[in-house]
């Protein structure tokens, strides 16, 4: 018995040691990224900076930060992700509220060809074309309507509103309260776990988004925070900025990673409660509805 | 009587005027950006002129696949498609299921939500960002990586230029992105397992491995399966991210898959009609594969993917 006891613990040391490997392997790049991002010219060139800064210098941060284009693009991706959030919020929800409803209808025909849409979709250049064609092309409403309802989203909204108890809406429909009465004051109050979760989801992807800038938007000045970020860190758009440095030498990478490491902030700032509400929308989304 | 039905079922339909009143965004949504491209997709049959638009542009038949059947840049891309989603489902799979089960073994509540924390964490983080801390990280001259194995006396590795190595820092960059997240639909499932059959099982003395192989994995079978199948019918698609931002001129030969292809002759070259076909031929591809892969599901006894 006792050696038993003895080897299931030796089993259970490797298992944490493999794990606390594990989590280091995911921590180091963003580690990696700190340290490049504060590290003076040498040890970075040389390849020395692993986790932890040699010769501090917050010189790059200094340069990134003074540079307007940055803070252009963050806060037109602010505002994408405020606007293209709330609209997409919007249409989910009275999506998914129109079509929980039981007895409507022709409900099965719309659920029909919302569902049909994971399945089979135009394509990059006929919805490019129908983006085009609607005068969207080279303005920031591309960057949100064209993608504003996720059909998984939506399936997971209806999923929730369906399982609230009929009785309640009933009772409130019976008393004489119209469909968006019900929606406003007794399915949305109720739902304020799951609105926050995709709403999130939402959010986080149109933070992250890059493709539907990169094709649709022509304007420098209408960049957003991951399209620069791609110029700045696989184009030569830094070439320029490293010679105006006065007398201080920073290397482009410090650059590039002082860039990678304010443009994921905001998402770091978040994370306890994207990752507390995204589990949990996971969980909901493999409860097929 | 029909038309007492047709005239009940207005009735009907007028009590829910507010509903649809609320449905009209949504299905204006759908409509424009969803069913109106795949109108659009007519154009892979067409000749398409800038001028004469998606409605006016002349037939040509099966032209433009000929075309671009003929294209080895076509096969090559379809190759690759298949290979960066081989090898990443054959490292990411297995190492996702041993995770979850590593996971499941930690009964220190703290130590395994600070780990799952930073598991997760590379999930939220935008491909731009991965592709810019990885080309940093495996670079030849400055790469921290290549300056350890060069201390340890291996040569530097061209992590990014040459195509073999190419395949492995983008499967890297994928398991790394993705493991902690996949692991949370595995754990999901261990939880549910019913806690008396471990009961038993220790009273009769199996070992921690024999509960492994007799309890545990059976348990999550259904699932494993439903998840290998999932993947497996996904195997002509690829986000078009990855290969985009981290590929370069020198790895072209493996980086350049469907949607990257479709991406520069679309885009870059504004061969409508042709890039139009390839996206086609993919989502064909695609559902026939998906609709196999839901057969053989349920032939096995799981359920269905669709």
């Amino acid at each position: 018995m006792k050696a038993k006891t003895l080897k299931f613990s030796a089993g259970m040391f490797i298992i944490y040691i493999l794990i606390t490997i594990l989590a280091f392997a995911c921590l180091y790049p963003f580690l990696n990224v700190l340290a490049c991002s504060l590290s003076g010219y040498n040890p970075v060139l040389s390849g020395k900076v692993t986790f932890y800064p040699i010769d501090f210098t917050i010189e790059a941060y200094k340069m990134i930060l003074g540079r307007k284009t940055i803070w252009t693009a963050m806060w037109t991706t602010i505002e994408i992700t405020l606007m293209g959030t709330a609209l997409s919020l919007l249409l989910t929800i009275l999506a998914a509220y129109a079509l929980s409803i039981r007895d409507l209808p022709g409900r099965k025909v719309m659920t029909g060809l919302i569902l049909f849409t994971m399945y089979f979709g135009g394509g990059m250049i006929p919805t490019f074309l129908v983006v085009k064609g609607v005068g969207l092309y080279n303005t920031l409403g591309a960057l949100f309507i064209p993608q504003s309802i996720s059909v998984f989203n939506f399936i997971v909204m209806r999923t929730f509103f369906r399982e609230l108890p009929d009785s309640l809406t009933d009772a409130a429909r019976i008393d004489g309260a119209s469909y968006m009465t019900v929606l406003v004051r007794i399915v949305l109050p109720l739902s304020i776990a799951v609105i926050a979760t995709i709403g999130l989801f939402y959010a986080v992807g149109y933070w992250n988004s890059y493709f539907d800038a990169l094709i649709y938007i022509q304007d420098d000045a209408k960049f957003t925070l991951q399209l620069r970020l791609r110029s700045l860190l696989f184009g030569n758009e830094l070439g320029s900025a490293a010679d105006d440095v006065g007398g201080t030498v920073v290397m482009p990478q410090s650059l590039k990673m002082a860039t990678v490491a304010v443009s994921t902030l905001p998402i770091l700032v978040v994370y306890p409660w994207l990752q507390k509400y995204f589990v949990k929308g996971v969980m909901l989304g493999s409860v097929k509805g | 009587m029909g038309t007492k039905r047709v005239g009940g079922t207005l009735r009907k339909a007028w009590n829910y005027k507010w509903i649809y009143v609320m449905l009209i965004p949504v299905m204006a949504y759908f409509i424009i950006f969803r069913y109106i491209p795949m109108y659009g997709i007519t154009i892979a049959f067409k000749d398409y002129n800038i001028f004469q638009g998606v409605f006016a542009s002349p037939w040509v038949g099966v032209k433009v696949f000929r075309k671009i059947f003929a294209n080895k840049n076509f096969w090559s891309a379809i190759k690759n498609t298949f290979v960066l989603n081989l090898c990443a489902l054959a490292v990411s799979f297995p190492l996702t299921i041993i995770v979850s089960l590593m996971l499941n073994e930690i009964a220190g509540v703290k130590f395994k939500k600070l780990t799952q924390s930073i598991l997760y964490l590379p999930h939220f983080i935008s491909w731009v960002v991965v592709a810019g801390i990885a080309t940093n990280m495996f670079a030849m001259q400055e790469g921290s990586i290549n300056a350890v194995l060069q201390r340890l006396g291996v040569g530097p590795v061209p992590f990014l230029s040459s195509n073999g190595w190419w395949i492995f820092t983008y499967v890297v960059s994928n398991v790394w992105k993705e493991i902690g997240w996949g692991t949370i639909i595995y754990l999901a499932a261990l939880t549910g397992v019913d806690e008396t059959l471990y009961e038993a099982s220790y009273l009769d003395g199996a070992s921690k491995f024999q509960r492994l192989i007799y309890i545990t994995l059976p348990s999550i079978k259904s699932i494993i399966v439903t998840m290998l199948i999932l993947n497996i019918s996904k195997m002509m698609s690829i986000g078009l991210d990855a290969p985009l931002l981290l590929g370069n001129a020198k790895v072209m030969g493996v980086s350049e898959v469907i949607s990257t292809y479709t991406y520069r002759i679309g885009i870059e070259k504004a061969q409508y009609s042709q890039s139009t076909a390839i996206g086609l031929f993919q989502s064909v591809v695609n559902i026939v594969i998906l609709l196999a892969a839901d057969r053989f599901a349920k032939a096995i006894g799981e359920d269905g993917i669709i």
